[in-house]
């Protein structure tokens, strides 16, 4: 654990966690995570947020640490249970302590957590919480990634506290960020968890940049000491500027699709576009979402499977539709050995909207001469439409 | 002597399938009961995936 104080009276509580490797049993965590609380004292002690429950001892060990007799309030940034779930032994261990939540957090506390309604206070964007020379002043960012969510920002030491927004998966006994240590874990994060809610994050920004911030100090991964470096980063990920690079998704059973993805690959890359394929039975989908935040196109390349696509496939797919990347053209390509039902099932995984479909490109077997033309058409149009669009 | 009903079209969002009941309207979110969809404020968004207004489309049944 990380038990440190950053400002006057400013404590991280990191407790690491070092081996975790799945994240909602979906995620993969390549660096672990961290469970960040932050412990202030004033003439009112508060603790935001707790920890997953399977630390909720380990944050019982750090509030000894620092010699911890009363909370007054512990701030519920987010109701998610890796930030929460300490919350009903906290408050038996700390009977005084009130919750300070939004009205969304408050009722999410009291369906997945049972506390009991009386232990809440709720509050209003913007609204100021003096605790004595120190001033929490909250700020309401709904859809990061909860509908609940708040930011509390300290005014007299200008951290932000940033809950989930910000973070990243990285177990380290580092407090700050070093900034090329943690771009690659912060898109990750990013990718896999606020991509679907860029326009939220929009407006969300547009408030924190009015704001004076020293430290941005998120719950999971390091704090981070130079705000702009960060918050540059997500301005950059959430813009509709997409990059010059394809994102191939794809499944080959016996030779068929690879060798499609192989050719494809070539005539892609001698046009100057970047190609990324992820053979899906080897990937992490980690690195496939990341890739899924600027590509300007993706190819789902996958052989048909009892008529429909690979079902890794369809799970791709679905992640691709859940996550809304701001990917602006679409295809399809693959095989089949003597019929097909894959585009009609992989287009009702297609989001409608924002996004242009390019012919698909479904052959017969292996591929032969004129399915090689019918590839560098596709290659030639994906050019054609970078190009148009000014993405090369 | 004929009495014209005005029938509140209900809206779909196309990200995941929410359906908005004007009749229902959406009071966890401050909409009373009887909102038509054209009503509503242009910052409400689904209340179970968060996407704007502008990802709904008319529900034909």
């Amino acid at each position: 654990m990380i038990v440190s104080e950053i400002k006057d009276g400013i404590y991280t509580i990191f407790l690491q966690d070092w081996d975790r490797r799945l994240f909602d049993e979906l995620i993969p965590l390549p660096d672990g995570t961290t469970y960040n609380s932050y412990f202030l004292f004033d003439e009112k002690n508060v603790l935001i947020d707790t920890a997953d429950p399977v630390k909720t001892e380990k944050l019982f060990e750090a509030l000894k640490r620092l010699n911890v007799k009363k909370i007054d309030y512990v701030v519920s940034n987010h109701s998610e249970q890796d930030h929460s779930g300490s919350l009903p032994d906290l408050i038996s261990k700390f009977p005084e302590a009130k919750i300070v939540v939004s009205e969304k957090g408050k009722k999410f506390l009291t369906s997945l957590l049972l506390i009991p309604e009386e232990k809440f206070i709720v509050i209003k964007d913007g609204e100021v919480l003096s605790i004595g020379e120190k001033k929490l002043r909250f700020i309401e960012a709904p859809w990061v990634h909860w509908p609940e969510t708040i930011l509390t920002y300290e005014e007299k030491n200008k951290v932000l506290f940033s809950c989930d927004l910000f973070g990243s998966h990285l177990a380290t006994s580092k407090i700050y960020s070093c900034e090329n240590e943690i771009y690659e874990p912060a898109k990750r994060y990013y990718a896999e968890i606020m991509m679907p809610f860029r326009t939220h994050i929009k407006k969300h920004l547009e408030k924190i940049e009015k704001v004076d911030i020293d430290l941005i100090a998120p719950s999971h991964g390091p704090i981070h000491n130079s705000p702009p470096f960060i918050i540059d980063a997500y301005k950059d990920w959430i813009s509709d500027n997409v990059k010059n690079e394809v994102v191939i998704p794809y499944i080959s059973m016996h030779g068929s699709v690879a060798k499609m993805v192989d050719y494809f690959i070539d005539r892609l890359t001698e046009k100057g576009i970047v190609v990324k394929p992820f053979n899906l039975s080897k990937t992490d989908i980690g690195q496939l979402a990341i890739s899924f935040v600027d590509a300007a196109t993706v190819i789902i390349a996958s052989p048909t499977v009892l008529a429909g696509p690979h079902p890794l496939i369809f799970y791709a797919s679905y992640l691709f539709k859940i996550l809304r990347p701001k990917t602006k053209f679409l295809s399809i390509i693959g095989s089949y050995a003597w019929g097909t039902n894959m585009v009609k099932l992989l287009s009702e995984m297609v989001p409608s909207r924002d996004i242009e479909v390019l012919e698909p490109i479904v052959i017969k077997g292996y591929p032969k001469e004129d399915d090689f033309d019918l590839l560098d058409n596709l290659a030639e149009r994906i050019y054609i439409k970078h190009k148009e669009n000014k993405i090369i | 002597m004929f009495k014209r009903e005005i029938v509140m079209e209900k809206y779909v969002c196309e990200v995941c399938g929410y359906v908005y009941v004007p009749e229902k309207g959406d009071p966890e979110n401050g909409i009373e009961a009887g909102t038509p969809f054209e009503k509503l404020p242009d910052d409400w968004v689904c209340p179970v995936c968060g996407v704007g207004k502008e990802q709904f489309k008319k529900k034909e049944d």
